[in-house]
């Protein structure tokens, strides 16, 4: 066993009023795992990830990351902390070129601008838009938004990467360069968990996957595990389609 | 570098045109183009730049023009003693505007602007300590070199260039340093800055300060061209919305778009002004409005931006 997890969250709760969106849920991450977090739509997943990112404040519960408690700190306060994330609707600053993106980015650990700069275009290079650095950010298409949005989260230079869909509304080859993408993420030694719709995703990246449905956790482990749990099945197809596939 | 040298010389055609003109009027105009040109910039920082925009401005502007005039009332010394008061007050009313609402998304900003400077220009036309409705006035006769109180305009329009350059020039640093690339990122979205660890409240309110401050200055400067201030004058409505259109139109978060919109605006005011005579007020409020209407419907990136996509297209 490893010590101490990188992040650790405990009995989150997010009440929107009387609407629990999230009840409960727990999770901890070790340094270097690929996590993902599934569940059907409304399942909470999205708010979790927000209270992870700092951009909710749980209603409950306790997030310690790397040692130290974040669960009421502002959402820039988690980007110092070494937490990094991508939206699920990208929000690139549309008048920037790409490089100025990722130099907003950079800038979190470099004071000086050719120091920013020099960092901004290694991660362009990583990510494959060294070609586009020039380019104005509101000219790209849905897949270099989602890029542009990593290159930027990774200039932070964050030992958590928390990815938002960031593969959804993408072609099937674009997704494939997109698992790429992340596996050479992964090789820097970051840390990621990922929110994802597309099943193929979770079983090629994670090595553990937590589903998430009605706000709470109603399984955890490997991902091809998951997938078999009746309940999962339930959640996601309804009972009556479990009684149907469900040997004799 | 030939763009360089296209400044320079544009830079020496700028200063050296008043005194060709060797006419009193236009060389007023000048300076008043100046004047307006430090407020439109001072403005464009937490206007342009952070996309923060104030429509309450005048209470800057105001606090450095009844603060020269007052420090000259109470002490006799010199207006422009009062200039570095006025920029106290302004850095006050700064963090008094923007600690509360700068926590809010959305417009709260700007109507909050507004209100607190509507409020105190009434309280200030109604308190005899700065004047009520009658205002305050300078030294009647310039008593020494230090009052800055001139026949001609000219000198008004150097001191104002050379204060306009200072702003400038500090600006272009901002731009270009991290500070330049975190107010861009606060204009797009405070959501993604945030997430990228700008803290957005720290910078909104160091613009705002550098602005409130610069714009305390040209209130100062105009007291003491001027000789005279009241409520109207320097804490009237018009007053915040001339800055908002002169940027604007120019370009907003663009180094020179203010210069260049108030290069445009003012001659065109101080003519029909000079035109009309008093009845000209009420023309300034149309060409204002006229102006808000081309500028929304056709270049919201104002005419700087014009110019760029001009050159990019030829290139």
């Amino acid at each position: 066993m490893s010590p101490e997890p990188l992040l650790e969250a405990t009995g989150i709760g997010k009440a929107f009023g009387a609407f629990r969106a999230v009840d409960d849920a727990g999770l901890a991450v070790r340094e270097g795992e690929i996590v993902g977090l599934i569940g059907p739509n409304g399942a909470g997943k999205s708010t979790f990830f927000n209270c992870l990112a700092g951009d909710a404040q749980p209603t409950a519960g306790r997030i310690v990351f790397a040692g130290k408690d974040v669960t009421r700190a502002p959402a820039d306060a988690h980007a110092r902390a070494g937490i990094a994330r991508s939206f699920q609707v990208p929000v690139t600053f549309e008048d920037m070129t790409v490089l100025e993106n990722v130099m907003v980015g950079a800038f979190l650990r470099q004071s000086h601008r050719n120091d920013a700069r020099a960092r901004a275009r290694e991660m362009l290079e990583a990510t494959g838009l060294t070609r586009l650095a020039d380019t104005r950010a509101g000219s790209l298409g849905t897949p270099g938004r989602k890029r542009l949005e990593i290159a930027r989260a990774l200039a932070t230079e964050p030992r958590l990467l928390l990815l938002d869909e960031a593969l959804a509304g993408l072609t099937p080859t674009e997704v494939q360069e997109a698992i790429g993408l992340v596996r050479s993420i992964h090789a820097r030694g970051i840390t990621l968990i990922i929110v994802e719709h597309i099943m193929e995703v979770i079983l090629s990246l994670a090595e553990r996957a937590v589903v998430f449905n009605q706000g709470r956790v109603i399984a955890e482990g490997p991902p091809r595990a998951v997938v078999d749990d009746p309940a999962v099945i339930e959640a996601y197809l309804g009972r009556s389609m479990r009684r149907r596939t469900a040997p004799p | 570098m030939s763009r360089r040298f296209t400044a320079l010389v544009v830079v020496a055609v700028l200063l050296a045109a008043p005194l060709l003109l060797g006419n009193a009027f236009l060389q007023r105009v000048a300076a008043l183009v100046m004047l307006a040109a430090i407020s439109a910039s001072a403005w464009n920082l937490i206007g342009g730049y952070a996309g923060q925009v104030s429509i309450g401005h005048a209470v800057f502007f105001g606090a450095g023009a009844y603060s020269a005039l007052l420090v000259y009332k109470l002490t006799d010394w010199p207006p422009i003693a009062g200039a570095p008061v006025g920029v106290a007050v302004s850095l006050l009313l700064a963090c008094v505007i923007g600690l509360p609402t700068f926590r809010l998304r959305g417009h709260y900003f700007s109507m909050a602007t507004i209100a607190v400077a509507e409020l105190i220009r009434i309280v200030v036309s109604n308190w005899q300590f700065v004047g009520a409705a009658v205002g305050l006035m300078g030294p009647a006769v310039p008593r020494s070199l230090a009052d800055l109180s001139f026949l001609s305009p000219l000198p008004y329009f150097y001191l104002f260039a050379a204060v306009l350059a200072v702003l400038l020039f500090l600006t272009w640093q901002m731009q270009r340093s991290r500070m330049g690339f975190y107010l861009g990122a606060i204009r797009a979205g405070e959501r993604a800055a945030l997430s990228l660890g700008v803290p957005v409240l720290r910078y909104k309110l160091l613009a705002l300060l550098l602005s409130a401050g610069f714009t305390a200055l040209a209130g100062s400067l105009y007291a003491v061209m001027v000789g005279f201030v009241d409520a109207e004058s320097a804490l009237g409505i018009l007053i915040s919305v001339q800055m908002v259109i002169i940027a604007a139109l120019g370009g907003a978060g663009t180094l020179f778009g203010p210069l260049l919109g108030a290069a445009i605006l003012i001659p065109l005011q101080e003519t029909t002004n000079a035109l009309f005579g008093g009845g000209g007020t009420g023309l300034t409020y149309i060409v204002y409005g006229a102006i808000i209407l081309l500028i929304a419907r056709f270049r919201p990136g104002g005419l700087l931006e014009l110019l760029h996509w001009r050159r990019r297209r030829v290139a």
